[in-house]
């Protein structure tokens, strides 16, 4: 006996036939459940999904009025009006004031772009070193620390807001912000040449002991590094001050 | 044996042109859907690096620039003492370097700056000086003002990074020109 009639198993009919396949697979996944079948032992605690932080143009604003809230707070610190006098006193209460004042300038930003503005300090930076650069002129009683800290703030100010040009969506505020920050850096040439002052102190050098000068105008374009300063006591046997680097802020120091 | 013959409910046959565009449609489906997904979740970093519209606003600047060349070579070549020489030829250099920079970026679509001097500052250093910071502080509002306009993110990084060494000119150079430290700090 011969069976001659073998099946048909045409194109069409494996093409249909698969789709039915996968349909029927889904449709056995979605009424599968949610019980876990894996046996386990104890139990293991819930964990809640972190929700998504944006960086956004108001994240930005806030995290720039934080930088300014800060830099007033530290420069109207007792430990640091201790060391001033009256040349440098009322240079510092104007610096302080122009810090304050921009906190309210980046309010209206904020505001007007429908967020909410913020009044506290940067605490991961305060903890980071604003808070140790503090204590530092507080032990040193160095009347020096008074300018050098200036310095360092100021560009930390007017860096700040150049890094945020990189994140910055709406070109405008860009250029709202760099206008702030140029306030600072135009403060900070001048605190460095109340420090190391005339022409010869424009571009970097060294002193008569080969220690690195305060320049004026340090670099070409602005830099985004972090600010290095040397505050607090002269360590006895090393003859040399602590060293604080002052970053700008990062991600994890937005104000969200 | 006896052979019953039944009537089968009539079966439509989907065609193969239409699973096929079936397959296509939910590939493309499948491919989409974590685009768009990420152009919302990126809201805020979506500017382009580069764009086009901008070249005009930096071919601007970039005259600019080599107007403040021609002005720093004029007046560096007046100076006698070699700390003021030194110290104008630095702010020189920057200003060669802000118009290589803008120029690199542009690249053929850089147009040649203008080379006529912006100013002849003459008269005493604190004069001249004086004179300079002025030019430096209109130089700087140019840079401000066009970084308003600039979609492209990298000619924004760069002329920010200008604009924050050129407010440094002003402060320096009004210190220099005798202004008393808040005035110079434009407080």
């Amino acid at each position: 006996m011969s069976h001659n009639s073998l099946p048909k198993y045409s194109r069409r009919s494996m093409l249909t036939a698969g789709g039915a396949a996968a349909a029927g697979a889904a449709f056995l996944a979605a009424c599968g459940g949610t019980s876990n079948t894996v046996t386990r032992l104890g139990s293991a605690p819930t964990t809640a999904k972190l929700t998504d932080a944006q960086v956004t143009d108001v994240v930005l604003l806030r995290t720039a009025q934080s930088v300014e809230t800060m830099i007033a707070t530290m420069m109207s610190d007792s430990a640091f009006i201790a060391l001033t006098d009256s040349a440098t006193a009322p240079i510092v209460a104007s610096f302080t004031a122009a810090h304050k004042a921009h906190v309210g300038a980046l309010a209206s930003l904020i505001t007007s772009r429908g967020g909410e503005s913020y009044t506290g300090t940067n605490e991961k930076l305060m903890v980071s070193y604003g808070q140790q650069a503090l204590n530092l002129v507080a032990d040193g009683k160095d009347k020096q620390d008074v300018a050098g800290l200036a310095l360092a703030l100021e560009s930390l100010s007017c860096a700040t807001y150049q890094y945020f040009v990189s994140l910055t969506s709406d070109p405008t505020l860009r250029s709202q912000m760099m206008r702030i920050g140029a306030t600072s850096a135009r403060r900070a040439a001048v605190v460095a040449q109340l420090i190391n002052s005339g022409t010869q102190a424009f571009a970097p050098g060294i002193d008569d002991k080969g220690v690195a000068t305060i320049a004026t105008l340090p670099n070409a374009f602005g830099a985004l590094n972090a600010t290095q300063v040397f505050l607090g006591p002269v360590n006895p046997e090393s003859g040399t001050r602590a060293s604080l680097l002052l970053d700008t802020p990062s991600l994890n120091s937005l104000i969200y | 044996m006896e052979n019953h013959s039944v009537d089968l409910p009539q079966q439509n046959t989907t065609s193969r042109r239409r699973l096929l565009s079936s397959l296509l449609a939910g590939g493309a489906f499948a491919v989409a859907a974590p685009v768009l997904a990420t152009r919302v979740s990126a809201e805020g970093t979506t500017a382009p690096n580069r764009d086009a519209r901008d070249n005009a606003a930096l071919n601007a600047l970039l005259d600019r620039e080599a107007q403040m060349v021609a002005t720093y070579a004029g007046v560096v070549g007046s100076l006698k003492d070699a700390d003021d020489i030194a110290a104008f030829t630095l702010i020189h250099d920057h200003h060669v370097a802000y118009e290589q920079a803008i120029k690199g970026y542009l690249a053929r679509a850089a147009v040649a700056g203008n080379r006529t001097p912006l100013a002849s500052p003459s008269g005493s250093l604190p004069a001249i000086a004086g004179q300079l910071a002025s030019l430096e502080e209109a130089t700087m509002n140019q840079h401000i003002a066009a970084l308003g306009n600039l979609i492209g993110l990298d000619g924004a990084k760069l002329v920010a990074s200008i604009i924050t060494t050129e407010a440094r000119h002003i402060g320096a150079l009004s210190i220099v020109s005798g202004a008393a430290p808040l005035t110079a700090a434009g407080n």
